[in-house]
């Protein structure tokens, strides 16, 4: 593959950019600048995407990375990382337990009564899907005042902190498989390369930080037919987990702060333990930071897929770890669309050579 | 463990401290500084943290990816010449934060001169987080759901 110098790129690029900003800004008088408090807050769902698939939990660069790239969530994840990547890494956290999740929805479709309730929390789930056109004139007091209104309505709870997991039920009926004291195996796909066949934890980070879309979409191959999981979900919970760090002084465990984290554990179809004989349900876990509830959906069904096909070799193709890990990075997937936007004029005078040549033999 | 008059935890103090303007922090922790000296046992420090995971499935570990972390240690010597080591890990790019809250640990772990207006700050960020607390709470009980009642609405059939 050959490039071409480019002349006079500089202003060029200079011009583009500048162009890009004339754009965002065009509204001239009649507009005002986004704030990041804005998007972090109104576009929530948005900014919960660019912090997992960016792969850094700071919502609120997350929100500066959606305004500088206006919108575009895969520029706007790229430099979430490239941020990262400045930055030193100054610890490796001790594991974190998300049964210790502070919940702010939690369904589940396995059970109507689970242990706790179920709190459908901030959702739009069940809302008709057409367009609220109020929303078009809201003015800056009405917009006030809805939260306002809506806190002062709302009794004071009783609700616990936190809230027992559906699957320890589950477990405890010897339905699923126990939960083996796995060694701690956690692998880290920012320094190593991603070598096949990969572990289930390299697996789990990569999605973790994947792209929604290809999640989803590749997720969905196996629930039309090329797959078959068929999940139920155990429980969907959506909430804030709390890191605990050791202390400096004390190495008691200290809270930190807490990230935002959507966490589904899926329920598939049983099948024999390999030991005992008997047989249990299969599971499947999705996780990521933010509240994005179909990548946590996609990533626990991939999950599942990707066990099937790493025990029993893959027949589809969402049960190929190698298909699967490889495809849905929406940095690279990006980069990579992108990249043919380059200059490749060397090669491509190359194959025009060829044909030439090719076709000048035919005659 | 350490506990003040307010029975918090000293495992708490940093998270309660945090819930509070940087301003007010630094407002408090300059009084220290001014006062007593202060040593950085460890250079403050702003970067990543690897988040580690159990997933809840099979129980493995794996990273959901990084987070920022602000982490500092220090040691004050008070005027009287008590000693105490305090320390301040939270989740933000502010190295000079943690180092502030790293103070005021050291101060109310101590109990060295002035530690009672700390203790006062340290009560103000737990009322902030228990307003927090109790917010969220209010959320998720107005959509408490009983989706065994969803067939037995007339003219509803309920759901596999």
């Amino acid at each position: 593959m050959g490039y071409i110098a480019i002349k006079g790129g500089r202003e060029a690029i200079e011009g583009a950019a500048g162009a890009l900003e004339y754009l965002r800004t065009q509204e001239g008088d009649n507009g005002s600048p986004l704030t990041v408090a804005s998007i972090e807050n109104q576009l929530r769902l948005l900014t919960s995407r660019i912090v997992s698939e960016g792969g850094l939990y700071h919502p609120r660069l997350a929100a500066l990375a959606i305004k500088q790239m206006q919108g575009d969530t895969l520029e706007a994840a790229f430099a979430l990382r490239a941020y990262r990547s400045t930055k030193p890494r100054i610890m490796e956290t001790p594991v974190q337990n998300s049964e210790g999740m502070r919940i702010i929805r939690r369904i589940s479709s396995a059970f109507k009564d689970i242990p706790g309730g179920q709190m459908l929390g901030p959702t739009g789930d069940y809302a008709l899907r057409l367009i609220r056109f109020e929303l078009a004139d809201e003015s800056p007091e009405i917009f006030r005042e809805i939260a306002r209104k809506f806190l002062s309505v709302i009794p004071d709870s009783e609700l616990p902190d936190t809230f027992p997991k559906v699957l320890a039920a589950l477990r405890k009926e010897g339905l699923l498989p126990p939960a083996a004291n796995a060694p701690d195996c956690a692998f880290d796909i920012t320094r190593e390369p991603l070598v096949f066949p990969v572990p289930r934890p390299a697996a789990l980070a990569t999605m973790s930080r994947a792209e929604t879309g290809s999640l989803l979409a590749l997720a969905y191959s196996n629930m039309r037919g090329y797959g078959d999981v068929h999940p139920t979900i155990a429980e969907l919970r959506v909430g804030y987990l709390p890191i605990f760090l050791p202390h400096p002084v004390t190495g008691e465990a200290a809270e930190a702060g807490e990230v935002l984290m959507t966490e589904c554990e899926i329920i598939a179809a049983y099948e024999g333990d390999n030991t005992s004989g008997t047989p249990t349900f299969t599971l499947g876990y999705g996780a990521c930071f933010g509240h994005n509830e179909v990548k946590a959906i996609s990533m626990a069904i991939l999950d599942r897929s990707l066990q099937k096909g790493a025990k029993d070799g893959p027949q589809n193709p969402s049960e190929d770890q190698e298909f699967v890990l490889l495809s849905i990075d929406g940095v690279d997937s990006m980069g990579f669309a992108s990249h043919y936007k380059m200059p490749h004029y060397v090669t491509f005078m190359s194959d025009m050579d060829r044909l030439r040549t090719t076709q000048g033999k035919k005659k | 463990m350490n506990k003040v008059q307010c029975q918090l935890p000293r495992a708490a103090w940093q998270r309660m401290l945090s819930a509070l303007p940087a301003q007010e922090i630094r407002q408090l922790a300059k009084t220290f500084e001014d006062a007593c000296k202060v040593e950085d046992l460890s250079l403050p420090q702003s970067g990543l943290a690897l988040l580690k995971l159990r997933d809840t499935a099979l129980n493995e570990t794996f990273y959901l990816g990084e987070i920022p972390l602000a982490k500092a240690h220090v040691s004050v010597r008070a005027a009287d010449g008590r000693i105490a080591e305090g320390g301040g890990q939270i989740l933000d790019d502010r190295a000079s934060m943690a180092r502030d809250i790293a103070i005021l640990d050291a101060v109310l772990s101590g109990k060295l001169i002035g530690w009672e207006n700390v203790e006062a700050l340290l009560l103000r960020g737990a009322a902030v987080r228990q307003e927090e607390v109790m917010e969220r709470k209010r959320l998720l009980d107005a959509t408490r759901v009983d989706f065994s009642l969803l067939g037995k609405v007339e003219g509803e059939e309920g759901n596999d």
